[in-house]
């Protein structure tokens, strides 16, 4: 092999890629994936919270709630086109919104979650609705509320699930995580963890 | 509105500072491993390096011209684009496929692999539902190692070229990619593996994860989910997927790397990719972290540390006016946000201003800190929707883009067009007192100035061509989807950002069509060749160049003044270029 020529770079480049194929593309995962088996092993399978056999969802992905008795998330945009079961049923999965929030189009739909919003909850009154709640994520699952927008709801989530509001935002206030340190991200309610326990399913949060 | 704008400028003037703070004492371990020489890190991985260099059979080549040097970096672009085409390809018959997923067609293999192999990591399907996890993990993965190591490869050959004392050598490149791995890329990336996972990132080869819905919903006969008493609701779904693979490993790199491919279609703004507040500080400081590290290695290597420093002010500042700007604009909201009022968008309980395409974990002010610095550096990861934006809030991106990988940029890339741009600055103030452009007591002659200024308008000519063909090509108009200003800035955001070589992207456009694969395809190929290509030809000029001794009164690289000129010339030569496109896009659906 001539040491200048294209070959020889071509031959170095490709043992180079061999290499690097078999060192980082399958030791280095394969033993991040033995060790997250061994010590993270709950968060490495996707944080799913199972209670009595039955898989309730992922601490870390958003659902759709839209009972009056349950804390709702943040609006999403879901497709069950995507995905199926074994069986053939389709599963649901969530996208991004992708609108301009300087859009005709955005306006509309935030009116209408505006009134759906204030048409499911006559308790909040007139109060100005928090944006979170006619807000799509980035990721179209946010699986977070903020304490405002969970707040908002006390009041009818107490009137349909027979609960007092006291209890209702003790179970709110049991599934808020605070900012780190205090500045670092936002205060946030894990909506699924609160439906959970206000079903009755959870009597706490699962240990973080 | 002030004290919250105020509160989150001051966040991120502390996390920009602390990751300014590492990079300078990191550039020091970052030379040391480069240039070979002596430390306790080599003492415990010596043995692995010569090895890797024997095994690839770089051990035995001499160091390298800039033409040999070129060769080699095109070389392994070139089988990692070629290997990585194959998998995605395959895909349908390769193992560790439990979704079962089938190869991608050629145009969107050919997308996504000149994209992962060019450090654009453009993304033209969703990784969750087309790519399997051999695919992400020894197809993506790999590439998200391999092209920053080349990219580091090239600057330090550049910075030898600008040092060297004469003579035609600027390093061996398998050497340079080998060390870049084992001392700065692997070490970095597993630690932020580990980190990741403890906090909730997915890592297994496990399948996707069923689970129940707490509340079925109903779907119309094409799969979208429409009101249980809709009378097109043709059945009720009540599981949900939740998808899983080898994620960590792959998040850590896509961030060290400014890869910023994400393993997820919602990049870092999945909860699964980055699911809490530590993470995202990670994740955001990683963006930054070796494209500021090259900057402090640059002033180290030309044993100069001052003009190290001059770049990394220039660099800071414009990162600062941009910040601000993206800040204020999305804690400003819009009016159709507000809703005449019926939507509360102040600070009380929650974070204030334009939550559209935001997580509530992260925040506004959090995600537009991490969307200015993932478009300054050449990242392109996102923590949020970037098509939610306010439409001033989207110019700062596009600006980042297309003044081409200057503010930090890609890493090894970004240092060497920052260098590009001091080139012709040193070139125009030179002219202005009259004194024979050198830099660094190297000459500047006609050959250094076509390099230096095809390396600065290069970029934003390719990004104006691609965006030309996607929107005045009728076929191509068509299929990228949208008409109007949000149409087009959804056209030439995707070429700005191809062009950049950063992957970063607007949602509404249709990505993974055969006219935007290709325009842009070509686009990431070009930006990528001619960048490496301007970089080693300016390296090997400078090496071969003598330095002359620094004559008494010539131009000071290093004072305020010379930054301030550098600063100006980057947005003159770069803003400028974009600035009718701005106007037909964003500036358009701003006052529209």
């Amino acid at each position: 092999m001539k040491a200048n020529g294209v070959g020889s770079a071509l031959g170095r480049a490709t043992a180079l890629f061999l290499v690097a194929t078999l060192a980082l593309g399958i030791v280095y995962p394969v033993a991040m994936c033995g060790l997250a088996a061994v010590a993270f092993p709950w968060q490495a399978t996707g944080s799913v919270i199972e209670v009595d056999g039955v898989k309730y969802g992922s601490a870390l992905v958003g659902q759709p709630f839209a009972e009056p008795g349950h804390l709702w998330g943040r609006p999403t945009v879901a497709d069950a086109g995507i995905f199926t079961a074994q069986d053939g049923s389709p599963l649901l999965w969530y996208g991004p919104e992708n609108l301009s929030p300087a859009s005709d189009e955005f306006a509309e739909r935030v009116q209408a979650r505006v009134e759906s919003v204030r048409a499911a909850t006559p308790e909040a009154g007139d109060e100005p609705v928090p944006s979170d709640l006619v807000t799509v994520s980035g990721s179209g699952f946010d699986p977070h509320i903020s304490p405002a927008a969970a707040e908002y709801q006390v009041g009818r989530i107490a009137r349909a699930t027979g609960r007092s509001e006291d209890e209702v935002r003790s179970i709110i206030r049991g599934c808020t995580e605070r900012p780190l340190l205090g500045v670092i991200g936002e205060a946030r309610v894990n909506v699924l963890e609160a439906n959970l326990m206000l079903d009755g399913v959870l009597d706490a949060p699962p240990n973080r | 509105m002030g004290a919250v704008v105020g509160q989150a400028l001051l966040e991120a003037a502390v996390l920009v500072a602390a990751v300014t703070a590492l990079a300078l004492p990191f550039s020091n371990y970052v030379v040391k491993a480069m240039e070979g020489c002596p430390m306790t890190a080599r003492r415990v991985l010596g043995p692995l390096e010569r090895g890797c260099e024997r095994l690839v059979g770089a051990d035995d080549e001499a160091p390298m011209g800039w033409k040999r040097y070129l060769l080699c970096a095109l070389a392994l672009t070139a089988v990692g684009c070629a290997g990585l085409f194959g998998i995605l390809l395959l895909q349908g018959v390769l193992p560790a496929n439990p979704e079962e997923l089938p190869g991608l067609p050629a145009d969107t293999a050919f997308n996504v692999a000149a994209s992962f192999a060019t450090n654009t990591d453009w993304q033209a399907v969703a990784g969750e539902s087309h790519l399997s996890y051999f695919s992400q993990a020894v197809g993506l993965t790999v590439e998200n190692f391999l092209s920053p190591a080349v990219g580091i490869a090239a600057a330090f050959a550049l910075m030898r070229g600008l040092w060297s004392r004469g003579g035609e050598a600027v390093g061996n490149f398998f050497v340079d990619v080998t060390r870049a791995l084992i001392y700065v890329l692997v070490p970095l990336a597993l630690v932020g593996c580990i980190a990741g996972m403890a906090e909730g990132i997915p890592q297994t080869l496990e399948p996707y994860e069923t689970v129940q819905l707490i509340e079925p919903v109903a779907v119309d006969g094409e799969g979208n989910v429409v009101a249980a008493d809709d009378p097109s609701a043709v059945r009720d779904v009540t599981e949900a997927v939740v998808p899983l693979g080898p994620q960590a490993s792959q998040v850590s790199i896509k961030q060290i790397g400014t890869n910023g491919g994400g393993f997820n279609g919602a990049n870092s703004a999945s909860s699964l990719e980055n699911p809490t507040p530590f993470t995202n500080l990670l994740q955001c400081g990683a963006i930054m972290l070796l494209p500021l590290t090259l900057i402090f290695c640059f002033g180290r290597m030309v044993a100069d540390r001052r003009q190290g420093r001059a770049l990394m002010a220039a660099v800071l500042a414009l990162l600062g006016v941009g910040v601000t700007a993206l800040i204020a604009a999305e804690f400003a909201a819009t009016p159709q946000l507000s809703d005449g009022g019926a939507v509360y968008t102040g600070n009380v309980g929650q974070s204030a201003g334009n939550m559209e395409g935001k997580e509530v974990r992260i925040g506004t002010g959090a995600t537009a800190l991490w969307t200015a610095l993932t478009t300054a550096a050449a990242n392109g990861s996102s923590n949020g929707s970037l098509a939610g934006l306010t439409p001033l809030g989207l110019v700062v991106p596009l600006v980042f883009m297309g003044v081409g990988e200057v503010v930090g940029g890609g890493v090894g890339t970004g240092l060497a067009s920052l260098l590009g741009f001091t080139i012709l600055t040193v070139f125009i103030a030179s002219l202005m007192v009259g004194r024979a452009p050198e830099y660094l007591g190297k000459k500047i002659g006609p050959a250094e100035m076509r390099l230096a200024v095809v390396m600065a308008v290069a970029p934003s000519l390719l990004m104006l061509a691609g965006a030309a063909v996607l929107v005045l090509v009728p076929a191509a108009a068509q299929t990228v989807g949208g008409g109007g200003p949000e149409g087009f800035a959804n056209a030439f955001y995707a070429a700005v950002s191809t062009g950049a070589n950063n992957g970063s992207a607007l949602g509404g456009f249709n990505a993974d069509t055969p006219w935007a694969n290709g325009v842009l395809g070509a686009e990431m190929i070009l930006g990528r060749v001619v960048a490496l290509g301007c970089t080693m030809a300016l390296a090997g000029r400078f090496a071969a160049c003598e330095p002359a001794a620094q004559a008494t009164g010539s131009l000071s690289t290093a004072s305020p003044l010379f930054v301030v000129l550098l600063m100006v010339i980057v947005v003159l030569v770069g803003a400028l270029t974009l600035v009718p496109a701005l106007a037909l896009g964003p500036v358009a659906l701003a006052v529209g």
